[in-house]
């Protein structure tokens, strides 16, 4: 998703005057075209992430609207109360651009996994989240958060499974899309994990209601599909690459009507935990195709 | 404006201020007397039409509301909130409440980034506003969080002759001397280090201070060390830790006001 990204911001730089991006000493093999075209409008802020986060506020301030990209945990927690502070509080057009969602850096180790961003970034005033299920929904995110008058997160994220490309409806406002109809239950897949999603629940045998979401606050009523699904259903189960706590399937159970069975497939952390892959990492903690197919028919057979 | 004409302003924003947190029963004392003659010397000399001020020390609210209060840009209707229920002016600045207090602070350390950010973009983005000027203050205390030194560093390395930096030297923090908690000194050496051009004044001094003023040369970020005195103008006040925290009986409020003389 960052190649993505990458043509999305220059499409930026080239048509909006006030547009910058703001890097964390990040962006070998990406951002070099960037550079050429943007000239002042790209700024390499070091690796010093508070005081990245406060020029972009002072940027902002100044009348641009920077796009500030790093990794992940660098881009969110380490700077996650100039982000509160001088970013929501203040209400400023900063975007934040975090590559590297869920388990994406793989065997880089635990330090670069982003399986918390979600949640401490929900709880912020003013704050926007998007999480593009699809390499091809980074250049609508862009063009979203592009339209929002204030803060607003990015997740890049890259699946370990095949992204499937056929989805018979989208919703080009929140970005949901629908990849599947069926009467048993209503499947959503949250950001890239819904790839894995996929893989799993396609079977017409599952017979689910299959979507995937990619934006926060999930509004309900703009995606009513979503909610009929539900209300017909009354059997839902959320797949996500972000620990339970705080993760979009708590968000969606507490704002939905009541129903018969709710079920949330989230990694977990334990210790003595091992590393490796995406995948690796996503089968350690059972989060697995199988495992979504398993929960995924258990529901139908309590229909 | 010369000295004596600072004086009898600082003088003025000292009388408020006092009257402020006697009502209010308000903390913070200490830290905003060691500030107010270096808010007299910004605003009434330092600061012009284009310029930003930030106050990066954010417990020294109340003395910036009783500086903008003086120079007529805070009404007494308002004024009359401060500290109360419902008040947009609380304990620490809040966000996008007046439009001369352009950040939150209160959490030290995020008011020089801030500040960079402006100074930055006036320098070397927008060059049609190359003459914007950017001011922000901070406690001694303050430089012991590591985002003023990114800050400081990001401001070197920039060239940003247009940033000011003012540290508010009183020698004591939350909970101690400043020398005894972490040691910050030779400060002047580590901000020119830093790749500052800095002066050392007596913050308190009017004339001093525009000599140190005058001695911040060169197209590189500026950083005044600004030594003065916690809880100054009130004696019973002076360098105690105490009136970091602790609000004004009907007594001491008395005996605060009779020191302060035009």
């Amino acid at each position: 998703m960052r190649a993505d990204f990458s043509k999305a911001m220059i499409r930026k730089i080239q048509t909006n005057s006030r547009a910058m991006l703001i890097s964390g000493d990040l962006g070998f093999m990406a951002f070099e075209e960037i550079i050429a075209v943007a000239g002042n409008r790209f700024l390499n802020a070091g690796v010093a992430e508070q005081n990245m986060m406060g020029v972009a506020c002072g940027l902002a301030m100044s009348g641009y609207q920077p796009w500030v990209y790093s990794i992940v945990p660098f881009l969110t927690l380490r700077c996650l109360e100039q982000i509160r502070n001088d970013v929501c509080f203040h209400r400023l057009p900063v975007r934040l651009v975090g590559n590297g969602g869920g388990y994406t850096y793989g065997i880089m180790g635990s330090t670069h996994h982003a399986l918390e961003d979600l949640a401490v970034l929900k709880a912020l005033p003013n704050m926007n989240l998007l999480f593009p299920c699809t390499p091809d929904q980074v250049a609508p995110a862009v063009d979203a958060m592009d339209s929002l008058p204030g803060p607003s997160y990015l997740r890049l994220g890259i699946s370990a499974f095949p992204t499937a490309s056929t989805f018979i409806w989208e919703n080009p406002e929140t970005l949901t899309r629908q990849y599947a109809e069926g009467k048993s239950l209503t499947v959503l897949g949250v950001g890239h994990a819904a790839q894995m999603t996929l893989n799993a629940v396609l079977d017409p045998s599952i017979d689910a209601d299959v979507f995937s979401i990619a934006r926060y606050p999930f509004d309900w009523h703009k995606d009513g599909k979503v909610a009929e699904s539900v209300s017909h259903t009354r059997r839902v189960l959320v797949v996500e690459e972000h620990y339970l706590p705080g993760g979009m399937g708590e968000s969606l159970k507490v704002s939905l009507p009541c129903v018969d069975h709710f079920e949330i497939l989230a990694p977990s952390y334990s210790v003595g935990q091992l590393y490796g892959s995406a995948r690796f990492h996503l089968s350690q903690c059972g989060l697995t195709p199988e495992a979504i197919r398993r929960s995924a028919e258990r529901q139908r057979g309590l229909r | 404006m010369n000295s004596s004409d600072l004086r009898r302003f600082a003088t003025q924003v000292r009388g408020k201020f006092l009257e402020m947190h006697f009502h209010a029963k308000a903390g913070h004392i200490g830290s905003g007397l060691s500030s107010i003659d270096l808010l007299a010397y910004i605003y009434k000399i330092w600061l012009r039409e284009e310029d930003t001020f930030i106050l990066s020390k954010g417990h020294g609210a109340s003395a910036l509301y009783a500086t903008l209060y003086a120079l007529g840009r805070i009404s007494d209707e308002l004024m009359e909130g401060y500290y109360k229920e419902g008040t947009l002016f609380p304990a620490h600045p809040a966000a996008l409440a007046h439009p001369d207090i352009p950040v939150a602070t209160g959490s030290l350390g995020h008011g020089l980034p801030i500040a960079n950010g402006i100074a930055y973009a006036a320098r070397h983005v927008d060059r049609d506003r190359n003459s914007k000027r950017v001011a922000c203050l901070l406690s001694d205390g303050e430089c012991d969080e590591g985002s003023v030194w990114e800050a400081a560093l990001f401001a070197g390395h920039h060239r940003l002759g247009n940033l000011t930096v003012i540290v508010d030297a009183n020698g004591l923090q939350g909970f101690g001397y400043t020398k005894e908690v972490m040691n910050l000194e030779p400060l002047e050496r580590k901000f020119q280090a830093f790749g500052f051009a800095c002066a050392e004044a007596n913050g308190h001094d009017f004339d001093d201070l525009a000599a140190a003023f005058s001695r911040l040369e060169g197209d590189r970020p500026k950083c005044l060390i600004a030594r003065t005195v916690k809880g100054k103008g009130v004696s019973f006040m002076e360098n105690k830790m105490e009136w970091h925290y602790k609000p004004m009986s009907e007594e001491e409020y008395a005996l605060a006001v009779s020191e302060q003389q035009l």
